[in-house]
């Protein structure tokens, strides 16, 4: 025993200088990650500003029988699945499909052409894009221009709510969907190029190689992505929400993580009943995530953990 | 057997398909550049536009004119600068670090992964902001960011894979283990170093969220929650800014995309010249697990 605690002893003192480089990366995780956990309590408390989080009283569960007795709530829950099973279902298959596709295109060099202004959108903020969008999607915007010359008349695309689920899906794949494309691109380029040179021998067409070969070799990756997916659809995207939605849309874009910000930072704001919102989703989310995780790696590929 | 394939039919809808996505993800863009150098009566006339009848640069001195854009710019560029470093230095010490076989290894990991699956929230994270005395700070725009777990595990699975005999003799030669970071292991990585700064340093240019949550000072206000109010509502930016200009026509939407070009612009000329180290960095964690 004795013995055991000395190997320990001299093991870290060996590494201290291991140690002290884990410093920042710890302290940075302490400070901005857990301690905001300690802060949970909240959830089940009624904020008073001058007590601060540990002061306000315990009130048990009602914040959290508040926001399920809140339409507000159940819709911005159900916009949150419907907009990510959305962009999953119409979305997700088109990063396979242009990877696929760009893997048959023959000219090297106008290939890379394409691929540098596929994945050029996805460095940009949604900020930028929001405001491109406006632009060109308004009604006087370009598009709207277009369609009128054409004879078809204006359509309302940023005020309506039968569209406005599915300019967050293709203006997702529109900025995200070369990007996707990048790891597919990679997995193709690891498959062994004489499997393909033998098919050809065998007189397979370009539709066999796609079906017996290609696929085979990027579908654990799709999967692997499809997973984790599937793990995160309680976050339907913020960022992208919430520079494009306004209020017309409420009703078919609020997800949860914008009404979590207009409830805290708007109207009156109630910290207790924000912060129950928050952590609902969050263990909603949390569980959503280890299943994937667990999952993942049945397919027998390293999930996260 | 190596026959060079002709050029089917197939290959020309694989051709046309290609081309077609590439012109819609660029031509938005082109059509932005043009709306923020034409003169309001051609717009009017035609919003979709194929080539300019007219350039003029009036925007631009309008955007250039009014200090927010500008202050917005400083800021960002303090950001952008300060938050990159800070970033790769904790993701350099922590991906390091975690790759020796320490006790506690183990329990560190897991306390990093857990981070990723449960968060505290939007309220909490406020309150401790507000605690620490950083609303209004620029800092918090940098502080709070620390590192992305991908990028340490893609940079830890790199250090991984540097053979140890090159440790082991410059630990014989008496090195403790910062020298052998940084004067062996970092200059035999500069490739995935320049990728990783590339990433945290656009994540920073884009930097908005904290800005809106804790930044309401419009001296530091970073530029693209400038950029998001003026796209917002372009009238507000207008106001401060008509009366200097008062020989100039309003034209809004001028404004807002050359707001929105002015914004990118480093993004758009660094990209097509460094586009191998910005589409390397996702494929080397990705295709290693």
């Amino acid at each position: 025993m004795k013995a055991k605690i000395n190997n320990l002893l001299s093991s870290i003192f060996e590494h201290k200088y291991i140690y002290l480089m884990l410093v920042p990366g710890l302290a940075f995780l302490l400070v901005f990650k857990y301690f905001p956990m300690y802060g949970i309590q909240l959830a089940f408390k009624r904020y008073m500003l001058n007590e601060g989080i540990t002061g306000s009283p315990w009130i048990g569960l009602e914040n959290f029988l508040y926001i399920w007795s809140e339409p507000a709530f159940w819709r911005a829950f159900k916009n949150t699945i419907v907009i990510s099973l959305m962009k999953l279902g119409l979305g997700f298959p088109i990063g396979i499909i242009l990877a696929l596709l760009i893997n048959e295109l023959k000219m090297k060099k106008y290939r890379r052409f394409l691929q540098t202004i596929y994945t050029f959108p996805h460095f940009l903020s949604w900020v930028i894009v929001s405001g491109i969008i406006f632009n060109f999607l308004g009604n006087t915007g370009a598009l709207n221009s277009l369609l009128e010359n054409l004879g078809l008349g204006q359509i309302n695309f940023l005020m309506n709510k039968g569209i406005f689920r599915y300019l967050l899906v293709y203006s997702e794949v529109w900025k995200e969907a070369g990007w996707s494309t990048i790891l597919y691109l990679a997995a193709i380029a690891g498959i062994d190029p004489t499997l393909y040179e033998a098919a050809t021998v065998d007189g397979a067409n370009r539709w066999h190689k796609i079906k017996y070969i290609t696929w085979p070799g990027i579908q654990n990756i799709v999967v692997i992505m499809f997973i984790m997916t599937v793990g995160s659809i309680m976050v339907a995207g913020f960022n992208q929400v919430f520079n494009l939605y306004n209020e017309v849309v409420y009703d078919v874009g609020d997800i949860i993580s914008t009404y979590v910000y207009r409830i805290s930072f708007q109207q009156a704001p109630d910290y207790g009943v924000s912060t129950a919102v928050g952590l609902f989703n969050g263990v909603v989310n949390f569980m959503l995530l280890m299943i994937a995780n667990t999952v993942a790696k049945k397919f027998g590929k390293s999930g996260i953990i | 057997m190596m026959t060079k394939r002709k050029f089917t039919v197939v290959d020309i809808i694989i051709l046309i398909l290609l081309t077609i996505f590439g012109l819609a993800v660029l031509y938005p863009f082109y059509n932005a550049i043009l709306v923020s150098l034409v003169p309001q009566h051609v717009y009017a006339e035609s919003p979709f536009m194929l080539w300019p009848d007219e350039i003029t640069l009036d925007a631009y001195k309008q955007v250039f004119n009014d200090q927010t854009l500008i202050n917005g710019m400083k800021t960002t560029v303090i950001v952008t600068f300060l938050g990159t470093v800070y970033n790769m230095l904790i993701t350099i010490l922590t991906s390091y670090a975690l790759t020796k076989d320490i006790p506690g290894r183990k329990f560190i990991n897991y306390l990093i992964l857990f981070t990723m699956f449960f968060s505290g929230g939007l309220i909490p994270y406020y309150l401790l902001i507000k605690n620490l005395g950083l609303i209004n700070n620029i800092l918090v725009m940098v502080l709070p960011m620390g590192f992305n777990i991908m990028y340490m595990i893609v940079l830890r699975s790199f250090f991984n894979d540097i053979p140890d005999a090159l440790e082991e003799s410059a630990k014989i030669d008496g090195a403790n283990d910062f020298i052998i970071l940084f004067k062996i292991i970092l200059p035999l990585s500069l490739p995935i170093l320049a990728t990783l700064s590339l990433y945290y340093g656009v994540n920073r240019w884009n930097e908005w969220y904290h800005g809106m949550l804790f930044i309401t000072s419009p001296d530091i206000m970073p530029l693209q929650l400038v950029l998001r109010n003026i796209v917002q509502d372009a009238s507000k930016f207008l106001q401060g800014n008509t009366a200097a200009m008062a020989n100039v026509e309003t034209f809004s939407e001028g404004i807002q995309m050359a707001s929105v070009v002015t914004t990118m612009f480093p993004i758009m000329m660094l990209y097509p010249f460094l586009q191998r180290y910005f589409l390397s960095g996702l494929t080397l964690g990705a295709v290693k697990s």
